[in-house]
């Protein structure tokens, strides 16, 4: 936060806070680095060069940086694919060649370093450093301390206005120990905020826009209410009502259910006595119950807006979704959805099928990325389609997390699932003559790997459109470095999103399977144009009236 | 009450193999609390998802994972396929074979009446490894000793519950007094089988078997033998009193043999003379 140099004539540095000025999500982020836009990466515990959809795209986008860094427990394949990386292995880059400088920085785990997590249910849970980090490992608070101190220093006394936004920064955190490790505490204590006097809020109806309280993000003011941080408690859920509000703390106002009015009828009675979490209290003339209510206090149920009524006054006493303009559940969506309303079914970017429900194949409003490295499939009908004639699903194992970064440079895991494996149906190793625990190589219009073959009943073959679909399946945590190694299976993914959300397709793909292992070196992007010649691709291919990026 | 020696409850595992979910969270739980080397040669079994295949000296808990075709009825299925998995351990039978056939005492009992090796005392022989009726018992390479489960005897014996008990999500494996486990297993069975599952049964959970009862016990969804395990174990010293005398009976008839082949024969000195 900008502390003492905001005041009401400068705005309050309102003008410090960078501009969105697009969007900035990971695989567009990735296009403005091929084209030489953005020039610097930090990647703090990610590894897209095996996480992503097409990985070879993410190595290619890093290698067009002019600094890289990473920070993880172990030498990724984000951070050497520069010297060791598919491309290097193919000739396709050379390690002379590659203009980007890449630094690696050891990183603590959870369990060397205090801190939040926070669930996608909102609720904030703290957890405290057990160990001191081991080494050089380091956690990425005290990273971007002592970062920003350096960067700081070497700003100081300059008298260029660009600078001003980091030299007016607070940033005077308290360290501890021998290795200077930001109190995490105090980070939490400045989300929350406090007034002029310095005494923390308890909650974001507390901020004024007077100038008089700061707070780091105003859904997380109260998580150090009383000057306690809320996100530590513990009390264990025999010890309070069934909202649990005495364990961490959620976002915002330690509200457990959102829209919780509605679980109240009309007249403010629970629905359900067993479920119930908030009601109207007659007497009190208030909301009430076992959750903080969502929903304006003394607003009664019987409260019916006057036809000029704005803003809130505007939603009655029975509107529980008060963030609805009309404050009611949608279940037809006129507003929001790029794609909306209504639902309807588009077949995925690659499939073996035509769209049974419309002429149209893919989402209209999907977006595509149509890039060397990143071409597409014909599908159905389209001539080509019968070149990946089967069906490519992906997903995880226990034993691995993500990318493995975590996990395949663990003995005690990487023994337990050691090899990366595609798992088929009897029918489709017969069809392809691929023998049980034997080498496979599979193909996409983006690359080729080879797997170890699972025959297994449990991948079942389809019946779609009175024709026989076989799916392939394959897990994606593996790459070429730590203990249990691999090739990695988003080789075969594309960059293609869904309108709303910007996800990946890599759930649903086409391709081909044949019994042996890849070809090496140069012969391999040999093998992998060849399978795009036969297939007639070329830039247009699978972009039909896509959102043009 | 079934207790030990001692007069303390005797304690156990049950396994309940209907609410494994196949995480292995058990096997690296036991490896990190003693300390066990990973040994996998880091190539895929192709055994399913089980990349582990069997008990040994450096694996403790095993889950296996089994793919059957199954009816559309069974538990589990999924396109005409089922999937049984089940944490495997050390059985602490009540008679012990391992424990009769080691020579230098490494192996004993303790005062749970679990059964522990020593292994500052294990000289390697690999006696009990051929007398296990289970397999479980394994040496290792470098100096032949021999590892297996104890049950967490440093953990039970200041009151926690073994480390893969503690880790399993699911409570499929369950620690304590033995008479409250195999209370417990009578009652799930009993429920399952009501919901139609008929295949569901104990195994190891009766006194009476041939190992006298295991202090580790399972509830099986198919036969034992689907899981690799023996579907009637003995222990195999059992018949080693029959045995010795067989073989006392053999050797004494073997030696008046010989000495009947002496007697009322000139000695061939005396004759040549």
């Amino acid at each position: 936060m900008v502390g003492g140099a905001a005041t009401p004539d400068n705005d309050f540095c309102f003008d410090y806070l960078p501009r969105i000025t697009g969007s900035h999500s990971t695989y567009e982020t990735v296009q403005a680095q091929l084209d030489g836009v953005c020039k610097g990466y930090f990647l703090l515990g990610e590894n897209p060069a095996v996480g992503s959809a097409n990985t070879g795209m993410q190595r290619r986008g890093m290698a067009e940086l002019d600094w890289l860094v990473v920070r993880d427990f172990s030498l990724i394949e984000s951070a050497t694919w520069w010297k060791d990386g598919p491309e290097i292995q193919t000739g396709e880059m050379r390690t002379e060649d590659i203009g980007t400088e890449v630094f690696f920085f050891p990183a603590a785990s959870h369990t060397e370093k205090s801190g939040s997590f926070t669930n996608t249910n909102r609720l904030v849970q703290w957890h405290h450093a057990a160990v001191e980090p081991d080494g050089d490992r380091r956690s990425d608070l005290w990273f971007m301390l002592h970062l920003g101190n350096i960067i700081r220093r070497k700003l100081a006394g300059s008298t260029d206005e660009a600078d001003r936004p980091v030299l007016d920064l607070t940033w005077d955190y308290l360290t501890e120990g021998d290795t200077a490790e930001p109190v995490a505490e105090t980070v939490l204590a400045e989300i929350n905020g406090w007034n002029a006097d310095g005494e923390l809020l308890s909650a974001y109806t507390d901020l004024k826009a007077d100038g008089s309280t700061a707070c780091g993000c105003w859904i997380y003011c109260g998580c150090y209410a009383d000057g306690v941080n809320q996100t530590a408690r513990r009390k264990a859920h025999m010890l309070q009502s069934i909202s649990s509000q005495e364990w961490g703390w959620a976002w915002p106002a330690n509200r457990r259910e959102l829209y919780n009015r509605a679980s109240a009828d009309p007249e403010g009675k629970p629905w359900s006595e067993r479920k119930k979490l908030v009601w109207w209290d007659e007497e009190e003339q208030k909301w009430t119950g076992d959750d903080v209510p969502d929903f304006e206090p003394t607003k009664p149920p019987s409260y019916r807006p006057d036809d000029d009524a704005r803003g809130v006054d505007a939603l009655s006493g029975i509107d529980p979704f008060i963030m609805q303009a009309d404050g009611k559940g949608w279940l037809y969506v006129p507003a929001g959805l790029v794609d909306g309303p209504l639902p309807t079914h588009y077949e995925p970017q690659d499939s073996p099928f035509d769209n049974a429900l419309y002429r149209v194949q893919r989402n209209p409003a999907r977006q595509t990325f149509s890039r060397p490295h990143n071409r597409y499939h014909p599908s159905g009908s389209e001539d080509g389609a019968d070149v990946f004639p089967y069906v490519l699903t992906t997903y995880r194992l226990t034993e691995h997390f993500t990318a493995g970064g975590m996990t395949r440079w663990l003995p005690y895991l990487a023994e337990l699932q050691p090899e990366l494996f595609c798992e088929v149906s009897p029918q489709l190793a017969a069809e392809r003559s691929l023998r049980h625990n034997d080498w496979a190589t599979i193909v996409t219009a983006r690359g080729a790997i080879e797997a170890r073959v699972m025959v297994t009943s449990r991948m079942p073959s389809l019946t779609v459109h009175g024709r026989t679909l076989h799916q392939i399946g394959m897990p994606y945590h593996w790459g070429p470095n730590g203990l249990t190694t691999g090739d990695a299976m988003n080789e075969l993914s594309a960059v293609s999103l869904d309108p709303n959300v910007h996800i990946q397709e890599d759930k649903a793909l086409t391709a081909d399977i044949r019994p042996g292992r890849r070809p090496r070196g140069a012969d391999l992007p040999a093998f992998v144009a060849e399978y795009r010649r036969r297939a007639r691709i070329d830039e247009h291919t699978g972009t039909e009236g896509a959102m043009a990026t | 009450m079934t207790t030990t020696q001692l007069g303390m409850p005797r304690v156990g595992f049950f396994t309940d193999t209907s609410v494994c979910i196949g995480c292995k969270a058990c096997e690296v739980a036991c490896k990190e609390w003693n300390a066990i080397p990973a040994d996998g040669p880091l190539e895929l079994t192709g055994e399913s998802f089980d990349n582990t295949s069997a008990l040994g000296a450096n694996t403790w808990r095993h889950v296996a994972f089994i793919e059957q075709p199954a009816a559309p009825s069974a538990g589990g299925e999924h396109d005409g396929v089922r999937w049984l998995m089940s944490s495997d351990v050390c059985k602490h039978c009540t008679e012990a074979a391992c424990l009769d056939v080691c020579p230098t005492g490494a192996l004993f009992r303790t005062e749970f009446d679990t059964v522990v090796v020593q292994q500052d005392v294990c000289n390697g022989c690999g006696y009990c490894v051929s007398a296990c009726p289970y397999g479980v018992i394994g040496q290792r390479e470098d100096d032949g000793r021999v590892f297996k489960c104890t049950m967490c005897y440093d953990r039970i014996g200041v009151g926690q519950e073994p480390a893969c008990a503690k880790a399993c999500p699911t409570k499929s494996i369950q620690f304590g007094e033995l008479d409250d486990l195999r209370e417990r297993a009578r009652n799930r069975v009993a429920e399952l089988q009501a919901s139609g599952l008929h295949d569901a049964r104990l195994y190891g959970d009766s006194p009476d078997d041939g190992v006298g009862g295991n202090g580790a016990f399972f509830l099986l969804m198919d036969e034992p033998e689907a899981y690799g395990l023996p579907p009637h174990p003995v222990v195999t010293t059992r018949h080693l009193p029959q045995m010795w005398r067989h073989a006392a009976i053999a050797a004494a008839t073997l030696l008046g043999g010989v000495v009947a082949s002496f007697v009322g024969r000139q000695p061939a000195r005396l004759r040549d003379r």
